[in-house]
């Protein structure tokens, strides 16, 4: 551990976890050390957006369990719990920030197939999900006119949110309109899609989850947009002229996504909140290791950079908040392993943007105050970004204090 | 007294450089196809039309064909046009910067006649100055608060036996060096075999024999503009191409006019903020969340007006830098502080440009971060800024050096 008395620095966090949990970490790390940063610059420097992703990454990762670490057990999956899956995150996103969240946004839907998915739409999906490395998943929520208004929507206007319109036509769903920014748009096999069937209430009242796979006749990936962060990772554009979607495929009630009952209760928002956090954990500790390394090996005038209070203020800072991160990140994992859910998952996102864009930053100025310009350090500024819009922009740090305040 | 006004000829500048940003460059820089690649090429053919209108040869005094444009004017000038396209706004400050020095100050009447009426011509000659060099570093650093020994020049050059001046070395990250026609090189000449490093400035032609000039990225330089290196092998240049005729004269000369910086590299900066701020000020009145504009909501409203505060203020700082600049008696008289007020703008202004980018890019969601969209290009510009130059710790402690009234030696 980082100012740890002796040199067994592993000593201080990990003596709480169980064998189980101590070697799926050791497994990530070695993943991330071995295949995933050796390719992660590379990827993030190819220019066409198409490209940037690498299935032999995935299909590697996969087969030693990270695709499908959050199925339950008795489906056929590791069913690995909160905490393991807060430090395989951090750790495969030490390697690439991108890279993990594509295997984790597997495990955010796994989650929900096994919580809210009847017997036989998982033997549908569930089934061919654990069977093929290249199976991922996505959800399509939002659209070009609805980002905010599905996170925070308005009581008062109908017309706020889910615009992807379905209109029941026997056995089938008729599906029109189109979803923007997809996770995973361009290359996953099946998708859950929050789906207007009926436009005349307000959304929580008209929606409807729907399990789309990727081969559903009328529907086509858009454009595949091009991030200036987090390049692996493919968000799509996807449209929906006349495609046809079986009513078996409905998940939970017709109109009930957004109900307790039926809906996404389980999958969601409660891992996906610690998801970020832990990924962002995983980046400030990449962050720490290359302005360590750099502060420890480039000289300036004759002396090593650690010499520089200046230096060290910063490194102090970056470690200050990294470590606090971390703690944040456990204590929800561990609360969501004892199902004890309150607006901490939440903060500990908000959280991780400020934290991660801080340490990035500061890891950037250590390197660019020393003369040494690093693509390695930009690139995990830019990965940060993406935290703004994802986990800290004004509206997700209102939905918090909202479920604080009620 | 204390006045603000711009004069009539100041507020016609500002208006007419802003209707050529909105008219001619932003309609061009922010197309989806430009933005999208990794890399911007310069745009050749504004630049040519900023000549036209005399933005290449602003500061140039009048005397000498140009508009004789102040610092504040100047600095009036680069912020309009960096809303528009930063790179444009480096090359020309640049080379407006430059050509007064120059033309105005450096060159003999001699040497006026011959660079002059080409310059004045070609839409296309810019000017470039060579100081830097590889390994170069003049970051304070471990030598805050004690002296420290100047880095000697390693660019030689020599009289050869017709009087030429030839020239071996390298120089990097020279802004300009792309664009320009004319370099002005420092180098070690050794005349008077002492101890002592004779430094002195040679007129460079970008077509001299000897001379490669090799681009550089902009990204790693942490500039903006267009940067290079410059690759001397025997390079010649005849003996008048040598800098005032008192040999040594005019390096003393040179470090005196650029020591104090040019608070136009703020006034770039500032324009990058002021770009981000606009796009964000419009998209905030036409996007519709939660029932209403978002602009109507307190979290963005807020958000707008905290980057509007840090325009403002930065702009404040920007101008008092300038204007003491321009009157070297308003330190004199007391009436402004006598402090590096140009490194205390450049820090204020990068850091709160930085910040107010990053808002103005939240405000757009998603597409803040999206690659054919211009706000990450906007954070990203902020960036260079914030890390350009020394650095800003490395600005802190030339600012605390002369708090503490620290000489260097």
């Amino acid at each position: 551990m980082v100012g740890g008395e002796t040199d067994n620095k592993d000593l201080m966090m990990d003596f709480s976890l169980n064998e189980e949990q101590r070697a799926w970490q050791m497994k990530a790390r070695k993943f991330a050390q071995e295949e995933i940063r050796p390719i992660s610059l590379q990827r993030d420097q190819i220019a066409d957006p198409r490209k940037t992703f690498d299935w032999e990454i995935i299909k590697k990762g996969s087969k030693l369990g990270f695709r499908t670490a959050a199925v339950p057990k008795e489906w056929g999956g590791y069913g690995i719990d909160f905490v393991t899956q807060a430090l395989v995150m951090a750790e495969l996103a030490k390697g690439d920030s991108a890279i993990s969240k594509t295997f984790s946004q597997c495990w955010k839907w796994s989650h929900l197939i096994a919580a809210v998915c009847t017997e036989e739409q998982k033997e549908r999906f569930l089934k061919p999900f654990l069977a093929d490395d290249t199976f991922v998943l996505g959800k399509g929520i939002t659209e070009p006119s609805a980002g905010s208004d599905n996170r925070l929507p308005p009581d008062d206007d109908p017309k706020a949110g889910v615009k992807l319109r379905a209109e029941r036509n026997g056995d089938e769903w008729i599906l029109n309109g189109e979803k923007a920014f997809i996770a995973n748009g361009s290359i996953a096999k099946l998708f859950f899609l929050d789906v207007r069937t009926n436009p005349h209430v307000r959304l929580r009242d008209g929606v409807t989850l729907f399990l789309v796979p990727s081969d559903t006749p009328g529907f086509r990936v858009g454009k595949v947009f091009n991030k200036n962060g987090w390049r692996f990772y493919q968000n799509a554009e996807m449209i929906f002229e006349n495609a046809r979607v079986p009513h078996a495929n409905i998940v939970g009630e017709v109109n009930g996504a957004y109900k307790k009952s039926t809906g996404d209760t389980s999958g969601g928002d409660i891992f996906g909140d610690l998801e970020l956090a832990a990924n962002a954990l995983g980046v400030c500790e990449a962050a720490c290791e290359q302005a360590l390394h750099l502060a420890r090996t480039k000289m300036q005038s004759g002396k090593l950079l650690k010499e520089q209070q200046v230096v060290q203020l910063k490194i102090d800072k970056m470690h200050m908040l990294t470590e606090a991160l971390r703690s944040f990140v456990l204590r929800v994992a561990c609360e969501h392993d004892q199902k004890m859910h309150s607006a901490n998952a939440g903060l500990a996102m908000n959280f991780s943007t400020d934290v991660i864009q801080d340490v990035t930053e500061l890891n950037m100025d250590i390197h660019d105050g020393a003369g040494c310009v690093d693509v390695g350090a930009d690139k995990l500024v830019r990965d940060s970004f993406i935290w703004t819009h994802l986990a800290g922009d004004s509206v997700q740090r209102m939905k918090v204090a909202r479920r604080i305040i009620k | 007294m204390y006045n603000l006004h711009l004069s009539a000829e100041q507020l016609e500048f500002r208006d007419t450089v802003r209707d050529f940003v909105a008219q001619e460059i932003k309609p061009i820089a922010l197309k989806p196809e430009r933005l999208e690649p990794f890399e911007h090429p310069l745009l050749m053919e504004i630049l040519d039309k900023a000549s036209n209108l005399g933005l290449r040869t602003l500061a140039l005094s009048e005397e000498n064909g140009g508009a004789g444009a102040d610092s504040l004017t100047s600095c009036i000038v680069t912020e309009e046009l960096a809303v528009g396209d930063v790179d444009i706004a480096a090359v020309l400050a640049e080379t407006s910067t430059l050509s007064h020095i120059l033309f105005h100050r450096l060159m003999t009447p001699a040497q006026r006649n011959r660079f002059l009426p080409q310059f004045l011509k070609d839409d296309r000659y810019h000017l470039a100055f060579a100081g830097p060099e590889p390994g170069t570093d003049t970051r304070l650093g471990v030598n805050y608060h004690c002296a420290s020994t100047p880095s000697r020049i390693a660019t030689k050059a020599v009289r050869a036996g017709n009087g030429d001046w030839v020239i071996n070395g390298i120089k990097d990250c020279v802004l300009n060096a792309p664009v320009a026609k004319l370099f002005v090189v420092q180098v070690a000449t050794d005349l008077d075999r002492s101890d002592r490093q004779d430094t002195n400035l040679l007129l460079v032609p970008y077509d001299a024999p000897g001379l490669a000039v090799r681009e550089q990225n902009q990204a790693k330089l942490r500039c903006h503009g267009a940067g290079g290196e410059l690759i001397f092998g025997d390079c010649r240049v005849p003996a008048e191409n040598l800098l005032s005729a008192e040999v040594g004269s005019a390096a003393a000369l040179w470090n005196r006019a650029v020591e104090r910086g040019s608070p136009q590299e703020q006034a770039l900066n500032l324009g990058i903020g002021r770009a981000a701020y606009e796009a964000a000020l419009d998209y905030a009145q036409l996007r519709v969340q939660g029932g209403r504009r978002i602009i109507e909501h307190q979290a963005i409203g807020t958000k707008l007006a905290e980057i509007a505060i840090s325009l403002e203020v930065a702009r404040n700082a920007i101008w008092q830098a300038a204007y003491a600049s321009d009157h070297p008696d308003a330190v004199a008289d007391r009436s402004l502080p006598d402090l590096p007020l140009q490194i205390i703008a450049k820090v204020f202004t990068s850091e709160a440009v930085y910040r107010a980018a990053k808002d103005a890019a939240e405000v757009f969601g998603a597409m803040g971060v999206m690659r054919d969209m211009p706000l990450q290009k906007y954070v990203h510009d902020a960036l260079v800024c914030l890390h350009s130059g020394d650095g800003n710790s490395d600005a802190k402690l030339r600012i605390a050096e002369a708090l503490a009234g620290y000489r260097r030696p």
